[in-house]
């Protein structure tokens, strides 16, 4: 099955979904700062008291506040610089919504709601790519990952 | 070893003709096999001196709406800052370090592609190794661009639309 047929068929919850970090509006960037580190994600979803998201907040925002505005921006409220509303897709949706959602929107991540509307989970640029990769192992996974130049010297005598 | 036992280039007999094509399941799978990492747009690219500031280089991110520098020095690549940088290094303690050379703080020895390696091969250095930025660099090690996940998000869409 090629992989456009996969995008079509193939439900949200097939790609490898991130466990999210979530924030409350009022909490401020030093505080949500931490725990993307500690995660090692590149973004945060407020979320209101049902779990549901409001809004999202990305490294990418943060490096312009941090070049405009300087060190202290990181005192203010999340809220104040998150952006909102938040892109977000079902677990039960096709993969497809995921790749037009980021091709539409310019968005690097999505994030991913149960049928309720609270958060699920994070995807996007990256879940796509290691879904590729996945699908065509054969290609993918075979390769000599970067960094060593080739040698200009034969090897052997 | 005489004459006779080597065989005539011109009169060889098993012309790649012979061979069925290789079947791919689909174009993107062609793509990933057939087409160069020099396929995937991986230009403009923003670079900088690895002597300046870490507060400027943020600065540059910031205004040129880009994710990554390539940090390099007479066209060697040295390291490369990005967005992932600034906030494990920087963001909470951007005043005390607004002011260090940005070699002290960028991503040393990045995993790079060669422009003539195969599409896949910027692939695998995402989702195997998990590097959002890669550097394309020319068989004489010149640096010519860099493949972030936006533009190899591009490449998938250019051969598999959504709809």
């Amino acid at each position: 099955m090629g992989l456009q047929q996969n995008f079509h068929d193939e439900p949200v919850s097939r790609l490898s979904l991130r466990e999210p970090v979530t924030a409350a509006p009022s909490e401020t960037l030093r505080d949500v700062i931490g725990r993307m580190r500690d995660k090692k994600l590149g973004c945060v979803i407020v979320v209101d008291g049902d779990d549901k998201p409001v809004g999202i907040f990305t490294e990418s925002a943060l490096t312009q506040l941090l070049g405009r505005h300087g060190g202290q921006v990181v005192n203010e409220p999340i809220e104040k610089h998150m952006a909102s509303p938040c892109t977000w897709v079902k677990l039960t949706d096709p993969i497809t919504y995921v790749v037009e959602a980021m091709q539409l929107k310019n968005v690097r991540f999505i994030c991913v709601v149960d049928e309720s509307g609270r958060v699920a989970g994070l995807t996007g640029q990256k879940g796509l790519i290691e879904f590729v990769a996945d699908h065509f192992p054969d290609q993918v996974m075979v390769q000599r990952i970067g960094g060593t130049p080739y040698s200009n010297k034969r090897e052997g005598a | 070893m005489s004459d006779a036992t080597i065989p005539d280039p011109e009169e060889f007999q098993d012309p790649l003709e012979n061979y069925d094509p290789k079947v791919y399941a689909d174009a993107l799978e062609q793509a990933l096999a057939e087409q160069t990492v020099d396929q995937i747009r991986h230009e403009p690219m923003a670079t900088i001196a690895p002597d300046v500031s870490v507060g400027e280089a943020v600065k540059q991110l910031a205004g040129l709406h880009v994710a990554c520098l390539l940090v390099e020095q007479d066209g060697e690549l040295l390291g490369v800052f990005s967005d992932r940088d600034v906030l494990d290094r920087v963001a909470l303690e951007f005043d005390r370090v607004k002011d260090q050379p940005v070699r002290s703080l960028m991503t040393e020895n990045p995993v790079f592609v060669y422009e003539t390696d195969s599409a896949a091969a910027a692939f695998s250095v995402m989702a195997v190794a998990g590097f959002r930025h890669v550097p394309v660099l020319s068989l004489d090690q010149k640096l010519m661009g860099i493949v972030s996940p936006q533009r190899v998000t591009e490449f998938v869409q250019q051969h598999v639309p959504a709809t």
